[in-house]
């Protein structure tokens, strides 16, 4: 908070299509934690707590005795069934890193879902339980169709068209071209290659739906002061933040503030709490699920009103390191890869240190916001020390 | 009525909470006994006044559409024969800010829109496992 903490290393292992990692999920886990650790400077018995989210398989007591930490002072994640904990498990790592509570933080994701299957999917069964009895029951099953309901419904409101949506896709694609990590890399995407791609869910395009990946990213956070004195520039954490709004978390689309990125909280805290605006921010990375809900979470951010959603996001206005507002310079999801989002993490770092494959000039303020539409939402805004 | 998902498909399993609206054959409310304020889905706790015990209000069965969205790519694979099916998000008129989702059953999944008036209908399905009749609700375009 306000700077007390800092982001001192990155690391993330080569990302693989979904299923062809050739390393098991703890593996890559490992590497991209050794990887951000010697980034730092450090040693991996200096890390002393954890964080992570959605129900990390890669459990602290495991890492830490695999990876020879000498102890562990902290271990925790957010709630939250998707990429909303993306930037609630850095703002975790900052929380404790600020209380005293662990010295040096890692926080990181890692999947292969070769060897554990397939998010977003639902298994056929003779019965629908619980709350899922009420949507499971009428073929409302994936993540895709969650989103795609509440893109609607926000077109239907605001005007939003198709292009809209599309400029989200055509940007995270653009960046991928600049960024040989990405997986689509050398595969650029063409307006026209967009509206002619197969449907998911409407009015979700295939080129609307992030991809699933195997791979790792992780993070070292650590205090201000330590910073300092260590191999990195430091990229402090000025502000993190969760939230709803008043009922946000009513299930089944009866939220009253439908439909909703569950952002608007998050951006007011975020900017309460900075002491900065979204005019002062140079460069933002948004987790797209989907696209829609992106457009969402840009306008209850509050870098635009819903109203102006078409005409913020056309004309290039978000491509490329000279745009109005440069997202997602690395790829993002979409393109870059699907470390469920936590690779946003690792991309906004590197525009505050200068070494982004689409970086951006003068980066004052680097800022992730986490996946939209699932709560509660998060975001984290790094700054120049 | 024949079932708007296929004959195989999951069905609702019943608990205390969900067991009217899936068998009374009306679109029906949860309803807060203290404080009459209507919720749904049925919550274990009423969202204004916090008590815990409830009553079921009928509804006309009446509504618009709120948002709906047609799924195109089979999730599972297995429904590849039943895409494109369409799910729709209804406001009830009798409260408008209650949404309850279903299936346009009467329409071509690619000529739902926002705002259209529909009315609820019930697929009457024997449960044979947990011997129960269910009166699933669904929506007609009117």
């Amino acid at each position: 908070m306000q700077g007390k903490s800092a982001v001192v290393g990155i690391g993330e292992t080569r990302y693989y299509k979904r299923g062809q990692s050739p390393k098991t999920e703890f593996q890559l886990a490992s590497e991209a934690i050794t990887k951000a650790v010697a980034d730092a400077g450090l040693e991996l018995k200096d890390i002393d707590g954890f964080s992570s989210y959605m129900e990390s398989r890669n459990d602290p007591g495991r890492l830490s005795a695999a990876l020879g930490m000498k102890n562990v002072a902290f271990a925790a994640q957010p709630w939250g069934g998707g990429g909303n904990g993306v930037a609630a498990s850095v703002g975790l790592a900052d929380a404790a890193v600020s209380a005293g509570y662990a010295k040096n933080v890692v926080v990181f994701r890692a999947l292969a879902q070769g060897q554990f299957g397939r998010f977003g999917q639902s298994k056929p069964a003779t019965h629908a339980h619980g709350n899922n009895a009420f949507s499971a029951t009428y073929g409302m099953l994936s993540p895709a169709h969650t989103c795609a309901l509440q893109t609607t419904r926000f077109m239907h409101e605001y005007g939003i068209t198709q292009d809209s949506l599309a400029e989200i896709a055509l940007t995270a694609h653009a960046h991928a071209q600049l960024n040989p990590r990405a997986i689509r890399y050398g595969k650029p995407l063409t307006r026209e290659e967009y509206h002619a791609s197969r449907w998911i869910a409407k009015p979700f395009h295939i080129y609307d739906c992030c991809p699933e990946n195997d791979g790792a990213t992780a993070i070292v956070v650590t205090s201000i002061d330590r910073a300092r004195d260590l191999k990195q520039k430091p990229v402090p954490i000025l502000a993190a933040a969760q939230g709803l709004g008043q009922r946000d978390g009513a299930l089944q689309f009866n939220e009253p503030s439908f439909p909703t990125s569950f952002n608007s909280e998050v951006g007011q805290q975020i900017w309460q709490r900075s002491g900065i605006t979204p005019k002062d921010v140079q460069v933002a990375q948004f987790y797209e699920n989907f696209t829609g809900p992106v457009l969402m979470a840009i306008a209850e951010m509050g870098f635009c009103e819903k109203e102006e959603i078409n005409e913020f996001v056309a004309n290039g206005n978000l491509q490329g390191p000279n745009a109005k507002l440069p997202i997602n310079t690395s790829g993002g999801n979409l393109a870059e890869g699907y470390m469920h989002g936590f690779e946003l993490i690792n991309e906004a770092v590197r525009q505050v240190r200068g070494d982004s494959t689409c970086q951006v000039a003068d980066v004052e303020h680097s800022l992730v916001v986490s996946g939209p539409g699932y709560s509660p939402g998060s975001a984290v805004l790094f700054s120049k020390d | 009525m024949q079932r708007y998902m296929p004959d195989w498909w999951a069905l609702p399993a019943l608990n205390d909470n969900n067991k009217a609206f899936f068998t009374s054959g009306k679109i029906v409310v949860q309803t807060c006994k203290s404080c009459q304020t209507a919720q749904h889905p049925p919550e274990d706790v009423c969202h204004v006044c916090q008590e815990t015990s409830f009553d079921w209000q009928t509804c006309s069965g009446e509504g618009v559409v709120y948002s709906h969205t047609v799924v195109e790519h089979p999730i599972p694979g297995t429904l590849k024969d039943r895409v494109p099916y369409t799910v729709i998000l209804v406001s009830l008129n009798d409260h408008p800010e209650i949404r309850i989702l279903g299936n346009p059953v009467n329409i071509d999944p690619n000529k739902v829109e926002v705002g259209q008036k529909v009315k609820a209908v019930f697929e009457t399905i024997e449960d044979e496992k947990a011997g129960v009749t269910l009166k699933i609700p669904q929506w007609e375009v009117i």
